[in-house]
């Protein structure tokens, strides 16, 4: 292949030189180009490597269904492989290089593979290696294991970054009238019809420029009858968008978009997202996506110099490069004429091999009179040359078999086997592929949703019936009554052609040159007894690559039919799947990566709690402190600190994450009364109660403490974790089970900023905020009181008596915005007392210590007695579990209970999650699991919160083992009550 | 009176940023409102429904997509039975009330954050994250919506100053520094916080 750019000609900016490198090679090209293009001009010719053989591969196509020059962009964590050469922009500062091959795709070490290939047919990595004889005879992996890492490193495509993808991609969502995929002929008519009549429409187009097979003709007629379709577009405000890809169609008329934003720029601007991933909703979808010309299966087909042959129209007229000198075009239709005439006009020698043998007389003389040499009763056996093209030996049917003919010599081999629809977007919605034998291709079949086909992804073939059929699909998306018009197919009939081969010469010709699938990996499989084209599919990897069989999968149908003896429709096609062309995974991740890969909610005091040294930890979707270290403190002294400094002084801790539902309405008490095991019809206004509400199916759901606030409204607090959950649950009885209640649940979770204050100083502390400090006095506010009152400077705020750490202790809610004022004010109270602000970590000692359940306790699997609660549920009403909590398997007295736990060797630790096993019976799941763990201050060594089989009781005095295999081995335990520090809760009472 | 730190204070950076040389996005936090929820029986739907829209001397809200709003606030209707009322801070007792035949109030101060989204780019911008159509045809001035940014659930009407972005105070720090993130593409202003 001689390519060499050409003076005039072509929709490149001969002003505008860009530089790029190409495998550390600094190469010109221009403003328009395509890197394949650009390549091309330049004389480089071996541009890729073959998946497994290692063969060289060049240009073999104009667009998105290449595969031979797939390449690699980028340098460091901008890597960008297996790119098509052929749809990537060049441009200034861009840097490309070859993959799969070392040192580099034009003399390429792994192309020894080549000398073995013939053992490397379908399915030989399996066979050969798994069960190995006679070190595994016929079973096991483990050998294959071994190889299978040398196998991926020898076969594949490009490597990706090891590193973080430093780009970022955005997420869009758009609605229109009118969505308008393609922008061929039949697209710009459809879009513009239907704009004309008032329809919001957006336009798709994956190319750089609006035109699709406009853009490769050289009339300027042509280029005059686009500009003017792209003007009136413009003019009637169609949303054009370039550069986009519809990767997928999805239900109700949606369509997911990716659009390249800054692919193609040499300076991206900083705050461009590379790439836009749009979920685009449409009323009507007018599909006018083309069609891909395909090979023939011959011997060699893959060698740089092969390539469609309308490729090379599109690189002669829209690129202004003459792909070869010395062209032999074969074909079986009439498609390849206007290529051949229009190479000739540029200056080179054609000839034209048609395996039919009727042409016109009229086509040949028109070819006679360019000077385009034209053969038929011919098609292509071999492509000659060892790296390179060089030549073709040509072939004659006879019967059902095929004879050599003549040798031509050539430097670039075009072929055209006929042309494929692109059906896929239609295919994603369910639609399926009806066989056209005449033009030997799927043509869209029956759509339920409102798709409408239209161009030459319809079968119209000429630009005209393109255009018209844009015109008809834009009618019947507005849901005129309009009859497409009648495709006329070729001038002259196809001649279907799929594999030219001489029977029993052993050879590669490629069915799917991106995977390397051959001819005879097909009848392989159809001899190892795949006769399903999705077990082909699937044992050959055929259209299982990044192109997805845009180029192979109709030969290969075509050669398992031959095989089975049946027609093409017999043996069926598998459907199409999105997405249609590659997509980044960054796209499909957008803007919600890093800290917003989920939402984070923040506490109103969040910065306040940063400003004093808080580190945070994630709990849910919430960031709370999680200690605040001293400097030079660790994380276990610092927690073990804090919840020192709570039991002798006093601790605050930022509770806002907590849920907090308003409960109102005349049936509120009754409501609650019905959803907690606990009795709340007779709560007093003032007073607050701690509640569990179970499921339906008796195991608990969720705790907390309900304040009631007057006589018709309640403050529900859950689990920060299950707040959504209860919110939902609660709505869901409400409107389905008692709609007769008049009651409505709000959630009020961001509305208050909430703080613990514990320990035996927190009244004092309190006391000294509050405009009225005798609010705080134990007669006013005893355990379980709610009051409103006032902080110091007028905050409003509600303060409870309640206590989660066993400690005198008071919670003080204040409406969100005065959360940082309510910090201020009781740290300025704590700190000369000796306090000190505390976090997760320390709270979590504090409850261990109690044996207050949290959600690591209460984990969906527990029943409340279970957790030693049984007590609070209430022998005289029904509530929700009240019934199946009974059931026999949840009462039997051998159920996992709630226990603490202590190391034997009181300096030793254990770990959460560790197996709580019998001494001589370590094995299993054993009798329980340890839940959560701490070193407790209050008790000076190590403790832990579990379940085991029949609770304190049954354990009392005996050693289990507590046993962690992945981590710390087996630790003798003692099973002793979860309530491990002031079991009376004298404390908390004081 | 003690001073507020509302939950954008330290999110949004004041002043222009990106690479456009105009603003097309303008964000400004709107601060200094109070904000109740009107809830009804089945029965009582009308009633609460001008209750609320008396409050601020509006018509009727029991349009779901529509907001009403006069100088003294807006009302709209976020839910079957609830409505929320805007007003500025203390034009309203803090403590509303309604009948218990007629149905609940609840005071929701500081629950939401407001953020005005505006500018040529402004709907551009809202939808990367909402997947609502906002185009002027289906989504005029007047009109709200509950819809989701980033799985969250946010209120947002459309003023004739813009949009109007109710947030979930302890998400709108995350979501608003996507929105200050993704709209410097489009070139962007922050302004000043402004009292309602």
């Amino acid at each position: 292949m001689t390519a060499t750019r050409l003076n005039t000609g072509g929709r490149i900016d001969r002003s505008r030189r860009v530089t790029f490198s190409w495998d550390g090679k600094t190469i010109e090209g221009f403003e328009g180009d395509t890197l394949a293009s650009a390549l091309m001009a330049s004389g480089q010719q071996i541009l890729g490597r073959s998946f497994k053989y290692h063969r060289p591969r060049g240009v073999m196509s104009a667009g998105v269904e290449e595969s031979g020059a797939i390449v690699t962009l980028g340098e460091g964590a901008y890597l960008d492989p297996n790119v098509k050469a052929t749809t990537q922009e060049v441009f200034s500062g861009l840097s490309a290089k070859g993959q799969n091959a070392w040192p580099n795709v034009r003399c390429d070490a792994g192309a020894v593979l080549g000398l073995f290939g013939r053992f490397f047919s379908a399915g030989f990595y399996y066979k050969t290696f798994m069960g190995l004889p006679p070190f595994e005879w016929g079973r096991g992996t483990g050998i294959w294991m071994q190889y299978e890492k040398l196998i991926r490193k020898a076969a594949g495509m490009g490597e990706a970054s090891r590193a973080a993808d430093p780009d970022h991609y955005d997420h869009s969502h758009a609605y229109c009238d009118v969505l308008v995929v393609g922008s061929g002929p039949a697209g710009l008519s459809a879009a513009l019809a239907a704009a004309k009549k008032g329809k919001d429409v957006i336009l798709i187009e994956q190319d750089f420029e609006l035109g699709g097979d406009y853009l490769n003709q050289s009339d300027p007629v042509v280029e005059l009858k686009r500009a003017t379709l792209v003007d009136a577009l413009k003019a009637a405000g169609v949303r054009i968008m370039t550069r986009t890809t519809a990767f997928g169609l999805y239900d109700f008329g949606t369509a997911g978009l990716l659009e390249r934003v800054t692919d193609h720029l040499s300076v991206k601007p900083l705050h461009q997202p590379r790439q836009r991933f749009w979920t685009v909703r449409a009323e009507s979808t007018i599909l006018a996506t083309g069609a891909l010309e395909r090979l023939v299966a011959f011997t060699n087909n893959d060698r740089p110099g092969v390539m469609t042959a309308n490729a090379a129209r599109s690189y002669l007229n829209r690129f202004g490069v003459l792909p070869g000198q010395d062209i032999v075009i074969t074909t079986n239709n009439d498609s390849v004429y206007r290529t051949a005439v229009d190479l000739v006009k540029a200056g080179a020698k054609v000839t034209v091999v048609d395996l039919r043998t009727e042409l016109s007389n009229t086509l040949l003389n028109k070819m006679s009179q360019v000077g385009v040499v034209v053969k038929t009763g011919l098609a292509p056996l071999k492509a000659l040359g060892r790296k390179i093209v060089s030549g073709v030996q040509l072939a004659r049917p006879n019967g059902t078999q095929w004879i050599a003919d003549d040798v031509l010599s050539c430097d670039l081999l075009l072929v055209s086997g006929g042309w494929s629809p692109v059906v896929n977007l239609q295919s994603h919605r369910g639609s399926k592929p009806i066989w056209n034998a005449k033009d030997a291709c799927f043509l869209p079949g029956k759509c339920n949703d409102n798709v409408t086909m239209a161009g030459s992804a319809a079968g119209y073939w000429q630009n005209d019936d393109c255009e018209a059929s844009g015109l008809a699909a834009a009618s019947l998306a507005m849901g005129e009554d309009v009859k497409p018009p009648s495709a006329v197919g070729w001038e002259r009939p196809l001649k279907p052609l799929y594999e030219v081969r001489i029977a029993g010469q052993k050879t590669k010709s490629f069915v799917d040159p991106q995977h390397d699938v051959t001819a005879s990996d097909v009848r392989l499989a159809h001899q190892e007894g795949f006769v399903s084209v999705e077990h082909l599919k699937r044992y050959t990897t055929l259209g299982m690559a990044t192109d997805q069989g845009k180029m192979g999968n109709i030969i290969g149908l075509a050669l398992m039919a031959d095989a089975l003896g049946k027609e093409i429709p017999d043996v069926g096609t598998t459907r199409f799947r999105p997405p249609y062309t590659p997509i980044a995974i960054g796209a499909l991740a957008g803007r919600n990566t890093g800290e917003h890969f989920k939402p984070l909610r923040r506490t109103p005091m969040h910065d306040w709690n940063l400003k004093h040294g808080a580190t945070m930890t994630e709990a849910g979707l919430w960031h709370r402190p999680w200690y605040f270290a001293r400097p030079g403190e660790t994380l276990n002294e610092a927690y073990i600190r804090e919840a020192t400094t709570v039991r002798e002084t006093l601790g605050i801790c930022d509770v806002s994450s907590l849920g907090k539902i308003a409960v109102q309405g005349p049936d509120a008490s009754e409501f609650l009364n019905r959803i907690y095991t606990n009795a709340f019809a007779k709560l007093p206004v003032g007073k607050a109660r701690y509640g569990i509400m179970l499921r339906d199916d008796g195991m608990v759901m969720d705790d907390g403490t309900t304040w009631r606030l007057s006589e018709n409204s309640f403050l529900m607090t859950t689990t920060t974790t299950n707040a959504g959950k209860v919110m939902v649950w609660l709505e869901e009885l409400l409107q389905l089970r008692w709609p007769e209640l008049r009651v409505h649940v709000s959630s009020v979770s961001d509305q208050w900023g909430g703080v613990s204050i514990a320990g035996p100083k927190a009244r004092t502390a309190i006391a000294s905020c509050l405009e009225d400090a005798g609010v705080i006095a134990a007669e006013n506010l005893p355990f379980m009181g709610v009051r409103k009152t006032t902080l110091k400077g007028g905050i409003d705020c509600l303060i409870a008596r309640i206590s989660f750490s066993g400690e005198l202790a008071y919670e003080i809610y204040v409406s969100a915005d005065h959360g940082e004022a309510m910090m201020d004010l009781l740290w300025d109270a704590a700190k000369p007392m000796g306090g000190c602000l505390y976090g997760l970590e320390a709270l979590g000692t504090l409850r261990i210590e109690k044996g207050h359940v949290t959600g690591a306790e209460l984990d969906g699997r527990v029943t409340i007695d279970d957790a030693g609660l049984g007590q609070m549920a209430s022998t005289k009403k029904a509530f929700i579990g009240s019934a199946l909590r009974q059931r026999p398997e949840l009462t039997r007295s051998d159920r996992a209970q709630l226990v603490g736990i202590f190391p034997k060797n009181r300096n030793q630790t254990f770990n959460g999650g560790a197996l709580l096993c019998e001494k001589e019976n370590v094995k299993g799941f054993g009798e329980g699991w340890v839940t959560a763990v701490t070193h407790s201050p209050a008790l000076g060594h190590w403790i832990g919160l579990g379940y085991v089989t029949g609770g304190h009781a049954a354990w009392q005095n005996q050693t289990l083992i507590a046993s962690d295999p992945t981590r710390a081995g087996e630790i003798e335990v003692e099973i002793v009550s979860p309530h491990m520090f002031d079991p009376k809760g004298e404390r908390m009472h004081g | 009176m003690v001073n507020t730190v509302t939950s954008l204070q330290s999110t949004l950076t004041l002043g222009r940023h990106g690479d456009q040389g105009i603003s097309n996005v303008v964000l400004q936090e709107i601060k200094d409102f109070d904000l109740f929820q009107f809830a009804a029986w089945e029965n009582t739907v009308e009633t609460v429904a001008n209750h609320a829209a008396q409050l601020i001397g509006s018509q009727t809200a029991i349009n779901p997509r529509a907001v009403q709003s006069s100088g003294a606030g807006v009302v709209f209707r976020v839910e079957p039975l609830k409505w929320w009322l805007i007003t500025p801070t203390g034009k309203l007792p803090l403590e509303p009330t309604l009948e218990v035949d007629q149905g609940v109030a609840l005071n929701l101060l500081h629950s939401r954050s407001w953020i005005q989204v505006s500018g040529e780019k402004s709907a551009t911008l809202l939808n990367q994250f909402l997947p609502i159509d906002l185009r002027l045809s289906a989504f005029p001035v007047g009109t709200a919506a509950t819809t989701a940014f980033h799985h969250v659930g946010v209120t947002l009407w459309r003023g004739a100053d813009g949009f109007n972005l109710l947030i979930p105070r302890s998400f709108a720090a995350s979501l608003c520094e996507l929105l200050f993130e993704s709209a410097q593409q489009y070139g962007l202003s922050v302004q000043q916080p402004k009292s309602l």
